[in-house]
C-alpha cells in the first residue's frame, strides 16, 4: 500500500512563504511527477513529505494517517535527494544495505535483498565497488537502490536524471518506469523538464512559484492548460485576446467557437494557440498577413517569428525555407484554438513572466 | 622533471625532519662530549643506562602520566571541538566573528600570563596541583585549534548527507555515529593529533598548574636538564620524542587537505 495525500499545506523557511495551500493526492501504485521550474518549490515539497522540514500549516497523510509528528526516520515514504549522496567510505553494498542495517535487519535477509535491488537497477557484480569508481549513472542506480530496498510505501525522487547527459538520461528514464511498473510503488517524481513529467508519469502536477497550478494526466496538461501561465510552461507562446458573444470568441485574427460550458458573454477572454499548430505560408492562401522578424533553424524543425499588426506570433514549421523579412501569411486552425475559462489569470500578467 | 624536483623537496623535507636529531642521538650515546669535537669522545651508553636503568621507574611513570594528561585532553578537546566546530561551520549566528578572536586568545597571549591567570582561580577551585587542573590549562591551548579544525571541516560539509540518512531510517543518534563521524573522521584525527602534540609539550603551564605535583615528561626533563648532564638529557629527549612521532605516523594518511576539506 501506498497513498499520499497532501492538504493545504504551507511552508516558509523564515521570510516569504515558499510553498501556498498545497494539495495533491498520489494514489497507490500511481506515478505523479512534480514539474516546476527552478527554485518552484518542489525539493521544498518532497522534504516535507520526507519529513525532514515541517509545514507550517496543512497535513500529510500517509496511507490515511497523519505523519504530522513523524520523524523522518518513522515515515513509510523514502527521499532520493538530487545528487546521489553515496556514503564515501561505504562500497557500493554497504550503501544499498544502509537503511536495513539501520532498521537493523537480519544480514543474511538484507543481502537477499540487496541482491535483488542490484540486479533490478543493473548494478549486479559492481558489490564491492568503491563508490568513486562508479560512473555518474551508476551512482544515481545505487542511490535509488538504497531506497527501493526498503520498500517504502512512497518513494520520492528529486531530479534523478537532472545529473546525467542526455543518452544516459533516456535509459535511467526508462529504467525508473520498468521499476516502477513492475513494483508498483506509489512515486513522486520531481524534475524541471516538462518533457520528462509528460513521457514518465501517469500524473502530472505543475508547480509555479510555489503554488500549485495544475494536476492531470499529461494529454491534459498539454492540450487543455488550466490557464496561460501553465499553457506558457508547456511552450505556449502565442496569446490572443478577444470577446466573447453569443458563443463566439471574436478577435482580430479571426473568430472562432467557445467551447461548451462558458457562460461567459461580453467578457475579454484569452486563448492560446501553440507554435507547432499555427500555419504558415508564402502564398496569399491564408487570411492573416505577416512579416518573418527572426528565424530559428532548430534541426526537425524552424522556429519563425512572424510580426502581424502589433501581435508576433512564433510559428514551428517543418518546412525551412524561409527567410527574415519575407511576406508571408498565417492560419489559426479553429480546433487548435484553445480559449482559457473566464477566471484564469489575465494576459496582463503573463506578459511579465 | 616534476618527478625530481619532487623526490627533491621530499628529501629535504625528510632531511629537515631528521637532520636536528642526529647530533641528538649522538649526545645520547656518548659519555662526554666537549666543545671543539667534531665527535663525542669517549662513545658509550651510560645516559642509555641510566635512563632505562636507575631513572627508568620514574621516566616511565612520568612517560605514562604524559600520556594520560594527553590523551585526555584530545578527547576531550575533540568532544567539546567538534560540536563547536559544528555549529560554527554550518550555521550563521550572531557573535560568530566575536567567538574566533576569543577562539585565538589563549594562542595570542603568551602562555604564562594565561596560566598564571588561571592558576589563581584554580587554587580557590581546588584544581590546583591537581591532574584535572593541568588537563583543564592544556585545554585552554588545545581547544581553540581543535575549534578551528572542526570549523573548517563542517564548512565544507554537506548536511544533505544526513537529511539523505535520515530519510533512509537512520535516527538522530545513528546519524551521528554512522555518518557525521565516518564523513569528518579524518578532520577528527588531525583535531585530536594537534591537542595530543600541544598538550605532550606543554611545560610552562603544566609546572604552574600543576606547581611540580605533576611531573609530565617535559618536566621530567627540564629537570634533568637542569643538572647540566647533556647526554642524559638527550636521551631522554629521544623518549620524548618518540610518542609524538609515533602519533603522527599513526595519524599520517589522515593529514592533508582531504581531511580539512569534507565531502561534498
Ligand atoms: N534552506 C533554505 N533556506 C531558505 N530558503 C530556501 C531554503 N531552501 C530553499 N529555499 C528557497 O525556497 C525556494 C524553493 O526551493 P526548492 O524547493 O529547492 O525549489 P526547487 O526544488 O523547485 O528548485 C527557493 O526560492 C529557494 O531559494
Ligand atoms: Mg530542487
Amino acid at each position: 500500500m501506498g497513498e499520499l495525500i497532501l492538504k493545504n499545506i504551507n511552508i516558509r523557511y523564515g521570510g516569504e512563504p515558499v510553498v501556498r495551500d498545497f494539495n495533491l493526492e498520489v494514489r497507490n501504485g500511481e506515478m505523479v511527477s512534480l514539474l516546476g521550474p527552478s527554485g518552484a518549490g518542489k525539493t521544498t515539497v518532497l522534504k516535507a513529505v520526507a519529513g525532514l522540514i515541517r509545514p507550517e500549516r496543512g497535513e500529510i497523510l500517509i496511507d490515511g494517517y497523519s505523519v504530522q509528528d513523524l520523524p523522518p526516520e518513522k515515515r513509510d515514504a523514502v527521499m532520493v535527494f538530487q545528487k546521489p549522496l553515496l556514503f564515501p567510505f561505504m562500497n557500493v553494498m554497504q550503501n544499498v544495505g544502509f537503511g536495513l542495517r539501520m532498521r537493523g535487519e537480519p544480514v543474511r535477509e538484507a543481502r537477499q535483498r540487496i541482491q535483488e535491488i542490484l540486479a533490478l537497477t543493473q548494478l549486479g557484480g559492481l558489490e564491492y565497488r568503491k563508490v568513486h569508481e562508479l560512473s555518474g549513472g551508476q551512482q544515481q542506480r545505487v542511490s535509488l537502490a538504497r531506497a527501493l530496498v526498503l520498500k517504502p510505501a512512497i518513494l520520492l525522487l528529486d531530479e534523478p536524471l537532472s545529473n546525467l547527459d542526455a543518452n544516459l538520461r533516456q535509459q535511467m528514464r526508462e529504467l525508473i518506469q520498468e521499476i516502477q511498473a513492475q513494483t508498483r510503488i506509489t512515486t513522486l517524481f520531481v524534475t524541471h523538464d516538462q518533457a520528462e513529467a509528460l513521457m514518465i508519469s501517469h500524473r502530472v502536477s505543475l508547480l509555479l512559484n510555489g503554488r500549485l497550478r495544475q494536476v492531470g494526466k499529461p494529454r491534459e496538461l498539454f492540450y487543455r492548460p488550466a490557464d496561460p501561465e501553465v499553457a506558457r510552461f508547456f511552450g505556449a507562446r502565442n496569446f490572443i485576446q478577444g470577446r466573447v458573444k453569443d458563443g463566439w470568441f471574436q478577435s482580430e485574427f479571426g473568430t472562432f467557437q467557445v467551447p461548451q460550458g462558458f457562460t461567459a458573454n461580453g467578457d475579454w477572454l484569452t486563448a492560446t494557440i501553440r507554435p507547432e499548430d499555427l500555419r504558415v505560408s508564402p502564398d496569399s492562401q491564408f487570411e492573416i498577413q505577416g512579416e518573418i522578424q527572426k528565424i530559428n533553424f532548430e534541426g526537425s524543425a524552424t522556429r519563425i517569428w512572424v510580426r502581424c499588426r502589433t501581435t508576433e506570433f512564433v510559428v514551428l514549421t517543418s518546412e525551412a525555407d524561409f527567410f527574415p523579412g519575407q511576406n508571408v501569411r498565417i492560419h489559426l486552425p479553429p480546433d487548435k484554438i484553445r480559449i482559457f475559462p473566464p477566471d484564469s489569470k489575465e494576459f496582463e500578467k503573463i506578459e511579465e513572466i | 622533471m616534476i618527478g625530481l624536483a619532487r623526490k627533491i623537496v621530499a628529501g629535504g623535507v625528510v632531511a629537515a625532519v631528521i637532520l636536528p636529531f642526529i647530533p641528538l642521538i649522538m649526545w645520547s650515546f656518548s659519555n662526554r662530549w666537549f666543545y671543539p669535537d667534531l665527535w663525542p669522545r669517549p662513545w658509550g651508553t651510560r645516559a642509555w643506562e641510566y635512563v632505562l636503568g636507575i631513572a627508568g621507574s620514574q621516566i616511565t611513570a612520568a612517560l605514562g602520566r604524559s600520556l594520560w594528561v594527553a590523551a585526555v585532553t584530545a578527547v576531550m578537546a575533540v568532544v567539546v571541538g567538534t560540536p563547536a566546530g559544528r555549529a560554527l561551520g554550518l550555521y550563521d549566528f550572531k557573535g560568530k566573528d566575536l567567538v574566533s578572536v576569543l577562539l585565538t586568545l589563549p594562542v595570542i597571549v603568551p602562555p604564562l600570563c594565561v596560566a598564571m591567570g588561571l592558576h589563581l582561580w584554580f587554587i580557590k577551585l581546588g584544581l590546583a596541583e591537581t591532574f584535572g587542573g593541568v588537563v583543564l590549562v592544556h585545554l585552554t591551548f588545545c581547544l581553540p585549534y581543535t575549534v578551528f579544525v572542526m570549523w573548517g571541516v563542517f564548512s565544507n560539509y554537506n548536511l544533505d548527507f544526513e537529511d539523505q540518512a535520515r530519510s533512509l531510517g537512520a535516527s538522530t543518534l545513528q546519524v551521528m555515529y554512522r555518518v557525521m563521524l565516518p564523513l569528518t573522521f579524518s578532520g577528527i584525527v588531525v583535531a585530536g593529533l594537534f591537542a595530543f602534540l600541544l598538550s605532550w609539550s606543554q611545560y610552562l603551564s603544566t609546572l604552574i598548574i600543576g606547581g611540580g605535583k605533576i611531573t609530565t615528561l617535559p618536566i621530567l626533563l627540564f629537570a634533568l636538564m637542569g643538572s647540566g648532564d647533556r647526554p642524559v638529557a638527550a636521551s631522554v629527549s629521544i623518549v620524548f620524542v618518540v610518542p609524538a612521532f609515533l602519533a603522527l605516523l599513526l595519524s599520517a594518511r589522515h593529514l592533508g587537505r582531504r581531511s580539512i576539506t569534507g565531502v561534498r
